[in-house]
């Protein structure tokens, strides 16, 4: 592969970069006077990028055509499909962003621009075939997540969500990177084909710590039991808008960078890590369904419903399969219209002085104050607790399919089982929102922006939906496909 | 008899974990207690300032201009140790070589003039 092609096949990321660099040099000749503007052209480049990555998609083929820059960068049908969704979920919580930092005249043409950075870094790690360029990526997102994390600068808690997300990033990074070294040192190479087939015939027990560290510090990024104990706190405290783009975009990211870690340079191994996932995925499922029981905090709730969808999704990947991983991403494709609307609504719960409302006691008897929101709470709720004619049981349906044509019934069914209990909290919040007293506090109007995402996120989860399925089947069928080249 | 050896990736898994989380909490409980006698009073667990009584609250905000240079201070440091071993091979890696290079400059040229404009190499 020449350099043109080379370009042209990271031209969605040199083009976010460059946009980023630009507009980090506008933000600082004009301050804050332009910050709407900013974040207005940083979604529009990051509407570009998905463009070409949409673009990139459809035109790759299956086959492995060679790889960007010698072997560190692959543009395929896998990476394409996660792009697409970065790439949207980060414009959705951009628009949702300025009205909320509005209220406390905190609002800086910088948060666009680590936003930007951000989905750089993780447009490179989902198309990373080789470990440095994965680490890069990985760091450069997570450096301008933990900026974004403490960003509500005189805000106690969100400088605490930060600081405990730098800490916890950076154990996790340095956890993944002895595991990388590891890996270099048995393979004998950082690059994934070349780790694929040193792996092929079997490894010693020296390569499979590695292999186990490596996916103990991709777990911590997507937040899976028993690597999950930052997420509520850093999800409570970081600013809501910032916790409605961690719960999605570095989520889709983490979660693509596994499956392409295990389903690539580890295929040859799937007895080892196959093990890890289910058990991750399990954990996950209980943990996240149980943990949320007892909490008031709706943002915490939220929190532990990303750890329970986690788990849904890791079983996705623990099947093994090309049906696997195009259930992950359908799933996954699911899952951030649904929690990017939960937050969105969230959002858009504050009373007349400004004050997040944030607890259940707030939103009792929502529906007499505010139907609109309440009904797509309601839908965005029945949706994550995977309630049938909407499209969150569509996500279930596919990776629990997935999981049991692997001949992994077991698996299926005990998942099956703890989604019985995630249900309850998601009831929860319709109980409180429909049934309870309302309270007297009144709830300020919300801007436009935060409507259109909210009731975008609300037609895509109710039945409506469906009509996505068959040409969101084969996009994700055609991203699986890609990931599983003979060597 | 059912080969348990095939269960070691996830036991290391689980180490890995519990071996974490028993380490934020027992070492720094273990260092304290086997670096110093335990003895705690009212005294002793107040925080220390040279003798007096505490009288404000040590977690206020403070000048971050040291941290500030000494991050910039990195930034450049590590920029001339990248353009050593990249000046010596420059005839094996061309063009493309330099070229990477002046966008690496480039982009720390974009860094640098952000920090001067917003003003955090101003000492006042």
């Amino acid at each position: 592969m020449d350099y043109t092609a080379s370009l042209y096949a990271t031209g969605a990321e040199i083009g976010l970069s460059i946009a980023g660099l630009i507009l980090l040099l506008v933000s600082a000749w004009t301050g804050t006077r332009y910050a709407r503007l900013v974040t207005i052209l940083a979604a529009a480049a990051l509407f570009g990028a998905m463009i070409f990555s949409g673009h990139l998609m459809a035109e790759s083929t299956a086959e492995l055509t060679g790889d960007a820059f010698g072997g560190l960068f692959r543009a395929d049908a896998f990476a394409g499909f996660a792009k697409i969704l970065i790439y949207a979920a980060t414009i959705a919580c951009l628009v949702v962003t300025p009205k909320f930092f509005d209220a406390r005249r905190q609002y800086r043409s910088e948060y666009p621009v680590l936003m930007l950075f951000g989905a750089v870094g993780m447009g490179m790690m989902v198309s990373a075939v080789d470990l440095l360029t994965l680490y890069i990526g990985l760091e450069l997102s997570s450096l301008a997540s933990y900026v974004l994390a403490s960003f509500a600068r005189d805000d106690m808690r969100s400088s605490e969500a930060g600081l405990k997300y730098f800490i916890l990033g950076a154990l996790a990074s340095g956890i993944l990177l002895y595991g990388m070294s590891l890996v270099y040192g048995f393979a004998g190479s950082t690059n994934y084909l070349a780790i694929r087939i040193a792996f092929a015939d079997g490894f010693g027990t020296g390569a499979m710590f590695g292999v186990v560290f490596v996916l103990a510090g991709l777990a911590f990024k997507v937040s899976a039991v028993p690597f999950h104990m930052w997420t509520p706190d850093v999800y409570e405290g970081a600013p809501t808008p910032v916790t409605a783009f961690f719960a999605s975009a570095p989520k889709v990211a983490a979660v693509v960078v596994l499956a392409r870690m295990a389903l690539d340079p580890f295929a040859g191994q799937i007895a080892s890590w196959q093990q890890i996932v289910i058990f991750a995925a399990l954990a996950s499922i209980v943990v996240g369904a149980l943990g949320a029981i007892g909490q008031n905090s709706l943002k915490r709730v939220l929190a532990y419903s990303s750890i329970n969808n986690v788990g849904f999704i890791l079983i996705g990947l623990a099947a093994a399969s090309a049906a696997g991983a195009s259930a992950m991403l359908v799933y996954l494709a699911i899952y951030v219209p649904m929690t990017i609307g939960s937050f969105a609504a969230l959002l858009m719960l504050r009373d007349e002085d400004g004050n997040a409302l944030e607890t259940f006691d707030d939103i009792a008897g929502l529906v007499t104050r505010r139907p609109a929101i309440a009904w797509s709470l309601l839908l965005l709720m029945f949706s994550l607790a995977g309630i049938p004619p909407l499209f969150g049981f569509w996500g279930k349906f596919v990776v629990f399919q997935a999981a049991v044509e692997a001949d992994m019934i077991a698996l299926a069914a005990i998942g099956i089982a703890a989604s019985v209990i995630g249900a309850f909290y998601y009831l929860k919040f319709v109980k409180v929102m429909f049934f309870d007293d309302r309270t007297e506090r009144g709830i300020a109007t919300s801007p436009a922006g935060h409507w259109a995402v909210l009731i975008l996120a609300a037609v895509i989860v109710s039945p409506l939906g469906y009509l996505l399925t068959q040409p969101l089947g084969a996009w994700a069928d055609r991203a699986a496909t890609s990931l599983f080249i003979p060597v | 008899m059912v080969d348990l050896s095939q269960y070691l990736p996830i036991l290391l898994f689980l180490f890995i974990a519990l071996g974490l989380s028993a380490l934020f909490v027992f070492l720094p409980m273990g260092v304290s207690r086997l670096t110093g006698a335990h003895n705690p009073d009212a005294e002793k667990l107040s925080e220390y300032e040279c003798g007096f009584p505490a009288f404000e609250d040590p977690r206020s905000q403070f000048d971050v201009r040291f941290y500030l240079i000494a991050i910039l201070f990195i930034v450049f440091d590590l920029e001339a140790a990248f353009l050593f071993p990249w000046a010596v091979s420059l005839d094996l890696t061309g063009w493309p070589g330099w070229i990477t290079m002046m966008i690496f400059l480039g982009e720390l040229a974009v860094g640098l003039a952000y920090a001067w404009k917003v003003g955090a190499l101003e000492w006042d």
